[in-house]
């Protein structure tokens, strides 16, 4: 069987990487944590005349079509980026939910603005107490009780709370649902959304993983102390080597989670809690290391490094923590 | 309206290049990409094209079958067709041979225009588009900042030391176009989904009417003798400061003063 990916799949993945390198480089990143919104709404009409905002709905709403698998590879891309845009919160798991639970009215009335760039969408699942960019989202996917609702921007309020992470502003939200709100889908549906985010979140997190290791990399390349490069030394090139490992594990339980996601498999709920355990880890490890083989210039506020080491913290808790997700897999694979 | 955009695959710019013992660029050993400059003359095409409705864009390639990577490359910015021209006798040809084959390539073809990034990142000869115009007996506009197409007329400024020259010519003409003319876009998914799809029409030496005789490395007009690498930098003049800054500010504007900067 082959598991690889398609020529295809690594054609937009490619092309994902010079868009970001382009259009969401460091300096970008920086300017969004200074921005009011944290936002660019240019940047986001760009992605969504390139593909990616409308790239898991449907044809006949204006997307692509596509789905997890295809996606996977692009998370990895934005999370290398540290892209400040919701691309999780709308490609990954906005859309899927709306296509699975949403009414014909909703969907008819949705799919085709987000594929277009026109509408943004945020989630509340699992009672997260934070929304991230419920202030420029147009759309809140909310989960109460047994109950989902599509709630539109002018029957919800966002109030700003502090968030580690500059470029990804957490609020708390109150809705006003009702009848008229309510999506038809239930439980179900939000539970496969949750685990959408959660391997969505690997998939951020194993980019943003592999980015730090890169820049790292090539910092100990450049670094010369004893009038050698750093990366020369065993110690250092130990404390890379064991990144690499964690990183490379992990991508693959990303990506086998996505496949389990986008063929409804029986295992996508634990297959989502791996990924997400695994991805968690191999960040705190990429985190920690590649600050301590940076030493004191890699938590300065000019060096870049910073900005993916706070989203990386930001995202070990978003779509459940390691722990929780240990606990939801003890109780799935032993109850 | 037809257009042409001839695309070469060159080695990654950015990549440690290495020389063959016959003195040619080592191809394989390096990450190969589309040339950057020619992501002008398919944005400047591809905005032609959504102008005048109607017309055809179509990227011509002489490289061999891994040059098919390329071509997607290009056709995945919203092309509409492609030209291939692979023949192992092609290896090593010149920028006067590389010219004739692209000439031949398009004897059979109808076409108004063909648009073309001034020089390829690898040899930077800048003269594949005159000699291509000379071989098709066709005006060149070259080193191009501006294109207007009116009816049957193309009017285009060119880049001169000190300003520009405004230039036109009958149609069909073929144009090279330098970096300031456009920003490229970015290929869009559905582009890279619908370009494995797109017709490329493959031909060898026989079919552009020439043979093994008249092109490669051993029929070049032109010979490469020796090829020596970039002189290492020099490291510059340290100036040691007392601390005031005066030492440090003469010795900058002596520097300037020296060079006529000042």
């Amino acid at each position: 069987m082959d598991f690889d990916f398609t020529e295809e799949q690594y054609a937009l993945r490619d092309a994902a990487r010079d868009f970001f390198a382009g259009e969401s480089p460091a300096s970008h990143v920086r300017a969004m944590w200074a921005s009011e919104t944290g936002r660019s709404p240019e940047l986001w009409g760009k992605m969504a005349d390139t593909g990616f905002v409308g790239l898991t709905v449907p044809e006949e709403h204006g997307g692509l079509g596509l789905g997890a698998v295809d996606l996977v590879l692009l998370l990895e891309e934005a999370g290398a980026a540290a892209l400040p845009e919701p691309l999780l919160e709308t490609t990954a798991i906005g859309v899927p939910l709306l296509v699975e639970a949403g009414t014909e009215a909703q969907q008819k009335d949705w799919l085709p603005r987000i594929a277009a760039g026109d509408a943004v969408v945020t989630v509340q699942l699992m009672d997260a107490p934070y929304v991230a960019d419920a202030h420029i989202a147009d759309l809140l996917l909310l989960h109460r009780g047994d109950a989902l609702h599509a709630v539109p921007r002018d029957r919800f309020a966002a109030t700003a709370q502090p968030s580690q992470d500059g470029a990804r502003r957490l609020f708390t939200v109150e809705a006003e649902t009702g009848d008229d709100t309510r999506m038809a889908g239930g439980a179900a549906e939000a539970a496969a959304a949750w685990d959408r985010g959660a391997a969505g979140t690997a998939a951020l997190l194993n980019g943003l993983s592999q980015r730090m290791l890169d820049v790292t990399v090539a910092y100990t390349k450049d670094r010369q102390q004893f009038g050698r490069p750093v990366g020369s030394f065993q110690a250092v090139k130990h404390k890379l080597a064991e990144t690499l490992l964690v990183v490379e594990t992990s991508k693959a339980a990303a990506w086998y989670a996505a496949l389990a996601l986008a063929e409804g498999r029986a295992d996508r709920s634990e297959a989502a809690s791996i990924a997400k355990v695994a991805a968690t880890e191999a960040e705190i490890v990429a985190n920690r290391e590649t600050l301590q083989v940076h030493g004191g210039i890699g938590f300065t506020w000019e060096h870049d490094l910073h900005l993916w080491l706070k989203r990386g913290k930001a995202l070990e808790s978003s779509y459940g923590t390691a722990t929780q997700h240990r606990a939801l897999l003890a109780d799935r694979l032993f109850s | 309206m037809r257009i042409i955009c001839p695309v070469k695959r060159v080695p990654d710019t950015a990549a440690k290049k290495a020389v063959e013992p016959d003195l040619t660029l080592d191809r394989d050993g390096v990450e190969a990409v589309l040339n950057a400059n020619d992501e002008w003359s398919i944005e400047e095409a591809l905005r032609i094209k959504e102008r005048t409705p109607g017309t055809e864009v179509v990227v011509l390639c002489v490289g061999p079958e891994q040059a098919q990577q390329t071509i997607r490359k290009a056709l995945s910015y919203g092309l509409d067709g492609a030209i291939q021209v692979s023949d192992p006798g092609i290896s090593g040809s010149d920028a006067s041979g590389i010219a004739s084959i692209v000439a031949g390539a398009l004897a059979d073809e109808e076409f108004d225009l063909v648009i073309m990034g001034n020089q390829s990142s690898d040899a930077r000869t800048m003269l594949l588009p005159a000699m291509l115009a000379e071989y098709l007996d066709l005006p060149a506009l070259t080193y191009c900042t501006k294109l207007d197409i009116d009816g049957d007329t193309v009017r285009a400024e060119r880049e001169m030391p000190g300003g520009h020259q405004v230039v036109e010519a009958k149609l069909p003409a073929v144009v090279s176009v330098v970096e300031a003319i456009n920003e490229p876009r970015y290929p869009s998914f559905k582009g890279i989904m619908a370009a494995k799809s797109k017709p490329v029409v493959v031909k060898d030496l026989q079919d552009v009417g020439l043979d093994a005789e008249m092109v490669g490395l051993e029929h070049a007009w032109t010979q490469v003798l020796e090829v020596t690498p970039r002189p290492p930098r020099q490291a510059g003049d340290k100036v040691e400061d007392d601390g005031s800054g005066t030492v440090g500010a003469k010795a900058l504007a002596d520097f300037l003063v020296a060079r006529k900067f000042l």
